[in-house]
């Protein structure tokens, strides 16, 4: 059984149909990439599985359980995390704050914990906290600890915002163009790390990317999306050498996102 | 760390013998002071915190005094058995009238909290129900008795409101470090990434307006206690301006910016009450220049206070 299913998902905005009848399917353990021009409808794709947006027609599956109109924080207790192509930290808080977001939906604390504590209330505070140290040392950011998330350094934001989503242990994580805005050594380290998330945390990877080589190496499988629908799906070698793939990118020709 | 705890217990020592130093005027003014503080403190949970631009908190805190004072005067009842009705009634009404609302944007959220205000304090001058006392409100409330001793002495309302000051530090203290205090502060930066990493925000929202609430709604009982009486002015959308003000010149999510804000908005103004009129010219352009100067508060709030323990081996 597939980990993630779309059935003929369509997402409209006014008279745009952004996704049009769209159906995938990822296995547990893959990585799987969507690639397509800009504004084919990859981010809404996303933020329909995500539920930040309803769709207007089809189903989405997760682990057997359909999800479709759900809100995105049942969505994310569910298991699916993703990041976004804009970083969005909480950017006033510091570093390990914002790691600590993602430890909100493991925490075992309730809302009357926030009034008073209770020591089982004060040993799940330390565990988490314990948690995000290690999810810390993982990225290396132990030295931005205490620092404000927003006067961090590019590089440094993509990766508390990874940080963040992983610390939520999600069996599904969705990276929006994680890559972009990375110089060459921070890719090699997003490649090493997307494969560590995938072999050593066994967690299935789905992402959106731009960059070609990146998606190449690192995916599975892959569906190419043009003006909302999926003009190909396969294996990277098929996908490269599919001239339908190559039409689409080069009837846009190469703009640079955002 | 260390430092912090000695600057309040300095800062509680203060409070303790404050009363003995003080003549009876000015005792009145430090009661006031620590209930104001209270309320502008449960007012930083949901402006603060939670960044929501709740303009009418005034009617929480009245929600809490018009109870002790129409249970008491009315019905007979004891004033420490008034102090679950004075918590529970403001905190229901905290979520049934933040739960239309929770998700506007913060000028509209400010507006309908306006309306709210209006519309209480109307209530009350219109003595609704027949129990609230119309325009010059409910006088005779008794003070709180326990054991036999009664809180009649100036001093021991004092140290009432003193109490009060202290459980409410305890409650911040609390929130601050656990799960649901800082899902009021990521909601407050990003909503939508909040959501995504699988906070239910308007849940915290409505949290955020409950607890608000409550406190302010059990400063209402030290007030209703502290005049003996209650009448609508004390409640009205002014006064939620001060409340809101304080916060704001204070420093939002700070405690130490909001007991700073307190004192400037209040005690200040009645240090200077010689001056009459002339003092508020004074406070009005000290406002705007905190806010241009100063734009996150008198004392700003800081993040990255992370628990000692992540650092050591
Ligand atoms: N919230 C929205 N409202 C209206 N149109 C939108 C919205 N979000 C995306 N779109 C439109 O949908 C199309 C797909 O956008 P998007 O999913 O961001 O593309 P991609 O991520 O593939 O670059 C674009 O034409 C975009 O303008
Ligand atoms: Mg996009």
């Amino acid at each position: 059984m597939a980990l993630l299913e779309l059935r003929d998902v369509t997402k409209i905005f006014g008279g745009l149909t952004a996704v049009d009848s769209l159906s995938i399917s990822i296995e547990k353990g893959q990585v799987y990439g969507v690639i397509g021009p800009n504004g084919a409808g990859k981010t809404t794709v996303f933020n329909c599985i995500t539920g930040v947006y309803t769709p207007e027609g089809g189903k989405i599956i997760f682990d057997g359980k359909d999800i479709t109109g759900l809100s995105s924080h049942a969505i994310a207790n569910l298991g699916i995390v993703r990041t976004f192509q804009t970083i969005r930290l909480f950017g006033e808080m510091s570093v390990a704050e914002n790691i600590m977001s993602g430890r909100h939906s493991k925490s075992r604390q309730h809302w009357w914990h926030g009034i008073f504590h209770t020591p089982g209330s004060n040993k799940d505070e330390k565990e988490n906290w314990l948690k995000v140290r290690e999810y810390m040392e993982l990225f290396g950011l132990m030295d931005y600890a205490t620092l404000p998330a927003a006067s961090q350094p590019y590089g440094i934001q993509r990766k508390i915002e990874m940080a963040r989503a992983l610390a939520t242990e999600p069996e599904l994580l969705i990276l929006d163009e994680p890559a972009a805005g990375l110089n060459d050594k921070e890719r090699l380290e997003l490649v090493d790390t997307i494969r560590k998330v995938r072999d050593e945390m066994g967690i299935t990877v789905l992402l959106i990317e731009h960059n070609m080589d990146l998606v190449m190496s690192l995916t599975e499988y892959i569906s190419v999306l043009s003006f909302g629908k999926k003009i190909a799906e396969g294996l990277p070698d098929e996908i490269q050498n599919n001239p339908k793939v190559i039409e689409a990118y080069l009837g846009r020709e190469e703009d640079d996102d955002e | 760390m260390n430092k912090k705890y000695l600057y309040y217990g300095l800062f509680f020592i203060v409070l303790i013998v404050l009363p003995f130093f003080l003549s009876s005027r000015w005792v009145s003014v430090a009661i006031t002071f620590l209930i104001y503080s209270t309320v502008a403190l449960s007012q930083d949970i949901v402006l603060g915190r939670a960044g929501m631009f709740n303009m009418g908190h005034a009617l929480f805190f009245g929600l809490g005094a018009y109870s002790t004072a129409v249970l008491n005067t009315v019905y007979g009842v004891p004033i420490l058995l008034t102090i679950p009705v004075a918590i529970i009634l403001p905190l229901v009404f905290g979520i049934l009238l933040a739960a239309p609302i929770v998700h506007l944007r913060g000028d509209y959220l400010l507006v309908t909290t306006i309306g709210f205000n209006i519309v209480f304090t109307q209530a009350l001058k219109n003595n609704i129900f027949g129990i609230t006392g119309g325009p010059n409100g409910i006088f005779g409330i008794d003070v709180p008795k326990i054991f036999g001793y009664s809180f009649s002495s100036q001093t021991s309302i004092y140290f009432m409101a003193f109490g009060l000051l202290l459980l409410t530090l305890f409650i911040i203290r609390n929130l601050e470090t656990s799960k649901a205090g800082r899902a009021l502060h990521y909601l407050n930066e990003d909503s939508l990434a909040s959501e995504c990493i699988g906070i239910n925000t308007r849940f915290y929202r409505l949290f955020a307006f409950g607890l608000s609430a409550a406190i302010a709604g059990l400063a209402g009982v030290v007030f209703a206690v502290q005049f003996s009486a209650v009448s609508p002015e004390a409640f009205n959308f002014l006064q939620s301006v001060l409340f809101f003000t304080i916060v704001l010149v204070g420093g939002p999510s700070s405690i130490e910016g909001v007991l700073l804000g307190t004192f400037f908005m209040f005690v200040l103004p009645e240090i200077f009450r010689q001056f009459a009129e002339a003092r508020y010219l004074i406070f009005g352009i000290a406002m705007i220049l905190i806010m241009i100067w100063r734009p996150k508060g008198i004392w700003p709030a800081k993040f990255g206070r992370i628990p000692k323990y992540m650092f050591k081996e």
